[in-house]
């Protein structure tokens, strides 16, 4: 797979087609990969694909809005472009989507937790995961330990794409619900509260959440607002929960549950059950899924006479 | 004067410490996450965590400081001010780097024209004792930062960890307040012995990699340089870097108001957001990731070395492991380096 | 809690239904709890999610939004486009925690007078069973 991209991007470059591919590139830590920008068929050497490529790249389109831009994107990062075509944000290019049908991403934390020690390389080998730090080398099964919102994903193969690397896979779930989600669920409103209150406590308000986030592109961001002041820029406990609760909401019907927020927080703060029960939600509600049919409406744009009201006095 | 604390002993000279000081140390918030707090029991501390995310820097300069808060009613004004400490302070299990960004951060706010009052009086009323790394982590950099793992400078007491005990060397008058602590024993000659090997050790694993004074040297040259227009292609501009850099010191103050009461606020902020820099006018000086990135590392390599004699980065390695794209500053000084 | 404990309410009324006919409850000597705090809106497509959140962080004890019928809104979808906001809004909030009731939603026309005091009425009664909030408040 990673030839295959790597020849692709050449001969697009070579052919001058577009001005940038963005993709992964080798990361400079154990577990990581990292994003890379392309601009000459040498530096298509670089290009990576493997099982820590889980950064969501259309989170850069805006920062290069004025080149042709290709893209290497995975089930979620290809219905994020989709959902950013339906907002309109292309009107100089049309992103060229380099398609990977996506074997799901190893949740680095959770390799990091099972083992004693500093990880100081990893390696794939299969469906293993070799970890080796300075007195220890572990042999991972790679299938217990990808991300949650990875075991849930019923879009692995993006669609639609320019050119597609690998062949389509079979669109079936590990789980069917989000284990996050589903045990929230159980809880009583009172320990919900206290999770998620005990969640965002720990947040630092660096935004890693949001700039990591493709959707969040706004050029004042409401925690920016003076007029009116939303939040303050502090660490009020309900300023931290107000966040977060705005910056889900601000996702309903956009967001293609990449996962790519929790996993960008340097606090590990969970935030997937947040934004995959709203997903649930603006589906049984609204009956759409972002960045699945290209054409349909955003949902909260849009309305149907028969919308459910039963919660209306 | 060289002591001992027996590992056994640490829960109980903690809880010595809390009769006279408010103590603050690391505590881990969920697996994994850890950063300095006030400790209000000792069994709050996670002892063996290498490095939290939030830095030591918190301590004396904490995200969030109310300033002072005022009240009118009626005919009564009230105006209560957070300068002072209210109880002296200890700090436990800052690591070197850690304690060498807050000397960083001393140069701007204990400067010689202008003195910030709540930073100047939680440096003065806290005793920091530092905990040596013994095992340090490979993104580490200190020793190229003009630190190391055994840096004792700052510290007012230092601990090494020897095992089943740490050497407790007192550095400093504040330190020598402390040194009469009932759970402190003679250190043994071996223990001075098998500290000076660790100390070998971690030093040897730790040796300079990155040349800074060349970086300082280069990016006097670079300023236009198009270096830049490839080196922040990969960062998102969050800000994670600078919240948890152990020398970042950037601040926002707010006024909160409710009708007739209210409090002045000092929360941190950071040069990587956009409205930083922008102007009332509509111009921003820095208005794309480029030039901010370009002013975060210049700030660090080339503006604070000229101004204050050292550079702002302690080589603690935050920012590289928290970055959510991966940007790896080591990478990007070596790429300044070679050009 | 305290028996004698009043909640406060603040109510979003669009201004061509439920305002006008909040107006009629009064004007013909309807009683309703004095509970609620009245913001008039040209139309409940006007209520931005974050408006309902605030209100919440200042520590109000419950909010209504009520607007014009579906078919009925002044500016013709607003109220669809609310219905769908409320909608998702309602859901997130219970998910979290936030007490169901709370936060409440209703379609009262012009002509229904006595319609908005009996809103009046069952919002408050269900607000004061919950009690004070605890969940998002902003404490100063």
């Amino acid at each position: 797979m990673q030839q295959k991209i790597r020849d692709i991007a050449k001969a697009l470059l070579l052919k001058k087609e577009l001005d940038l591919i963005i993709g992964f590139g080798e990361g400079s830590l154990p577990l990581r990969a990292t994003p890379i920008f392309v601009r000459t068929p040498e530096e298509a050497d670089q290009l990576v694909w493997n099982s820590f490529c889980e950064n969501n790249l259309a989170t850069y389109l805006s920062k290069f809005s004025q080149l042709r831009v290709g893209l290497v994107v995975k089930g979620c990062d290809g219905r994020s472009v989709t959902a950013l075509h339906l907002e309109k944000r292309f009107r100089n290019h049309p992103v060229f989507r380099i398609g990977v049908a996506c074997q799901r991403m190893v949740d680095r934390r959770k390799v990091r937790k099972a083992v004693k020690g500093e990880i100081l390389a990893a390696y794939e080998q299969g469906d293993r995961i070799l970890v080796r730090g300075k007195d220890f080398e572990v042999s991972l099964n790679r299938g217990d330990f990808l991300y949650p919102s990875c075991r849930v994903c019923t879009r692995r193969t993006p669609s639609p794409v320019d050119v597609l690397i690998g062949d389509r896979v079979e669109e079936i779930p590990l789980i069917e619900t989000h284990p996050e989600v589903a045990a929230f669920e159980t809880m009583s409103p009172e320990e919900r509260w206290r999770f998620f209150e005990r969640e965002t406590s720990r947040c630092i308000r660096c935004y890693a959440c949001r700039e990591a986030c493709p959707m969040c592109y706004c050029r004042e961001c409401f925690v920016d607002n003076s007029h009116p002041k939303w939040i303050e820029k502090g660490l009020a406990p309900s300023d931290l929960q107000f966040y977060h609760i705005v910056r889900a909401f601000h996702q309903a019907g956009r967001c293609s549950g990449c996962g790519a927020c929790e996993r960008a927080c340097p606090m590990e703060i969970r935030l997937t059950y947040l934004t995959q029960r709203l997903n649930r939600d603006v589906k049984e509600l609204f009956g759409f899924e972002a960045g699945i049919v290209p054409d349909a409406p955003p949902p909260l744009s849009t309305f149907d006479t028969e919308d459910k009201q039963e919660f209306i006095k | 004067m060289k002591l001992k604390l027996d590992k056994k002993d640490l829960r109980p000279f903690w809880e010595s410490l809390m009769a006279d000081y408010d103590l603050y140390g690391p505590v881990e918030l969920t697996e994994g996450v850890s950063v300095f707090k006030k400790i209000d029991r000792p069994e709050e501390i996670s002892p063996n965590v290498l490095n939290t995310q939030k830095p030591a820097k918190d301590v004396f300069f904490p995200q969030s400081e109310v300033m002072f808060r005022y009240e009118e009613a009626g005919k009564r004004k009230e105006v209560t001010s957070f300068e002072e400490l209210k109880r002296k302070r200890v700090l436990w299990g800052a690591r070197p780097c850690d304690i060498q960004g807050i000397s960083v951060i001393d140069h701007v706010f204990l400067g010689k024209d202008y003195t910030d009052v709540y930073f100047q009086r939680k440096r003065e009323g806290t005793t920091i004792i530092g905990v040596a790394c013994d095992h340090p982590r490979s993104t580490c950099f200190c020793s190229s930062a003009g630190g190391g793992p055994f840096l004792r400078d700052g510290s007012d007491l230092f601990f090494v960890d020897l095992g089943k005990a740490y050497l407790v060397e007192v550095l400093t008058e504040k330190g020598k307040a402390i040194q009469g602590n009932r759970f402190f024993q003679k250190a043994k000659k071996e223990d001075l012995a098998f500290a000076k090997e660790v100390e070998k050790k971690a030093s040897k694993e730790l040796k300079p990699t990155l040349s800074l004074e060349e970086t300082e040297k280069k990016l006097d040259q670079l300023v236009e340089s198009a270096l830049w227009d490839r080196i922040h292609e990969k960062c998102l501009g969050c800000g994670a870097c600078t919240l948890l850099c152990p020398t970042c010191h950037c601040f926002d103050i707010a006024d909160e108001s409710l009708n007739r009461c209210g409090q002045r606020v000092r929360n941190w902020d950071t040069c990587l957001s956009e409205i930083y820099s922008q102007e009332t006018s509509g111009h921003n000086p820095r208005p794309t990731v480029r030039e901010r990135t370009r002013q975060r590392l210049m700030h660090k390599f080339s503006y604070f070395p000229k101004n204050f004699g050292r550079i702002a980065c302690v080589g603690c390695g935050r920012c590289i492991l928290y970055c959510p794209a991966n940007f790896d500053i080591r990478q990007v000084i070596e790429k300044i380096n070679a050009n | 809690m305290d028996n004698n404990w009043e909640p406060k309410i603040l109510a979003f009324l669009c201004n061509w239904c439920s305002y006008a006919g909040a107006d009629l409850a009064g004007t013909s000597r309807v009683q309703y709890p004095p509970n609620i705090r009245v913001v008039r809106v040209p139309c409940s497509g006007r209520i931005n999610p974050l408006f309902i959140l605030k209100a919440l962080q200042s520590g109000i004890d419950g909010v209504l939004v009520s607007g014009c019928h579906p078919g009925d809104c002044h500016y013709l979808s607003g109220n669809y486009v609310a219905r769908r906001k409320s909608a998702a809004l309602k859901r997130f909030l219970e998910y979290l925690g936030i007490e169901e009731g709370r936060v409440q939603f209703s379609w009262v026309s012009a002509a229904e007078g006595l319609k908005f005091s009996q809103v009046v009425q069952e919002v408050t009664e269900d607000v004061k069973k919950l009690g004070p909030p605890k969940r998002l408040v902003k404490r100063k």
